[in-house]
């Protein structure tokens, strides 16, 4: 159902400059890797000091988790 | 072992104290004759060279007739200011300094390489690593001052306001190796990107002039400013917005 009243914008009180556009947008790409490889090398440390052998799988997952975490933040917070 | 010329002379200088001291640290050298590595002499060379260029700034700054030096410095500061306040918000002057000696002192690090007989230390894994170190410990600390022991909130995920206890607390556990996991994500990805970008444009200047020595290597040389600039820009940008996401208030 459209509404009656159209939606209030916040004006932004000054344009977003295309340079600070660019620097987030290209962190976009390394986010998701980044996370993978940061959760792998955290578990894989740990398995190392306690030798054990299942933490770096875990530690993969979670890095997937943050990553994606990280990419869907910054996405919202840039189109609100 | 191969060195560079500014090395070289550290090392004939320097050897036998910084090989001792590093003895007494239980560090031993592969090479106690030449201890101190191309990347760290080009480090301290782009540290006494801003040392040497802010001091000669501050004896020489005036009101009334400002020179180009002074014009060029108040623009970088100008520029980083506008970046930081319109990442951050009013609040961000405090925090301009670091921004900008980061962002000043990558940037020469990144375009020493051009110059022959000198090489990027950026080229080197260790010294970005060391530079995402200091914005890591940076920004936890600001955001530590800012808000308090409640930092440690951040960590917990975003405030669920009417959700039930056991879920909220089973919702943080989940929530805290997520957040540390990409934490440590920024540190492995503001050492990758720069690393890799100088690495990679050092190499293909280096490959194209061993194949056509005239001309073609410049265009990469261009394209290698390009790079050494829009690198130091992103990671000062980066700094900003972790800073801002540790100061900022979420409730």
């Amino acid at each position: 159902m459209p509404s009656s009243t159209p939606p209030e914008k916040p004006v932004p009180d000054q344009k977003k400059s295309p340079w600070v556009q660019v620097g987030r947008y290209s962190q976009l790409a390394m986010m998701l890797p980044a996370g993978t490889v940061a959760g792998w090398l955290l578990g894989s440390a740990l398995d190392r000091w306690l030798h054990t052998s299942w933490i770096s799988v875990v530690g993969l997952l979670l890095g997937i988790a943050a990553g994606m975490i990280e990419l869907i933040r910054t996405v919202l917070r840039d189109t609100e | 072992m191969e060195q560079l010329w500014f090395t070289k002379i550290l090392n004939h200088l320097f050897a036998a104290p910084v090989t001792s001291f590093l003895r007494t640290l239980r560090i031993e050298l592969k090479h106690p004759m030449a201890p101190i590595s191309d990347s760290f002499a080009m480090e301290l060379l782009v540290f006494a060279f801003l040392l040497a260029l802010f001091l000669l700034v501050r004896s020489r700054l005036s009101v009334e007739s400002p020179g180009g030096l002074q014009h060029g410095f108040e623009a970088i500061e100008g520029f980083v200011l506008d970046q930081s306040r319109e990442i951050i918000g009013h609040h961000s002057e405090p925090y301009t300094a670091f921004f900008a000696i980061i962002f000043i002192f990558i940037l020469i690090c990144n375009l020493i390489g051009l110059i022959p007989g000198f090489e990027s230390p950026t080229g080197v894994p260790i010294v970005p690593l060391g530079c995402a170190i200091c914005a890591f410990l940076y920004y936890h600390t600001q955001g530590f001052k800012h808000a308090g022991p409640k930092y440690l909130l951040h960590f917990f995920g975003p405030p669920m306001e009417g959700m039930p206890l056991v879920a909220r607390i089973l919702l943080a556990a989940l929530m805290l190796p997520i957040e540390l996991v990409s934490h440590f994500a920024r540190l492995l990805s503001l050492t990758v990107r720069l690393w890799a970008n100088i690495f990679a444009g050092d190499l293909i200047t280096l490959v194209f002039f061993s194949m056509i020595p005239i001309g073609v290597p410049i265009i990469f040389s261009g394209l290698h400013i390009v790079v050494a600039i829009l690198q130091a820009y992103v990671f000062m940008l980066l700094s900003i917005i972790y800073v801002s996401g540790a100061v900022a208030d979420e409730h």
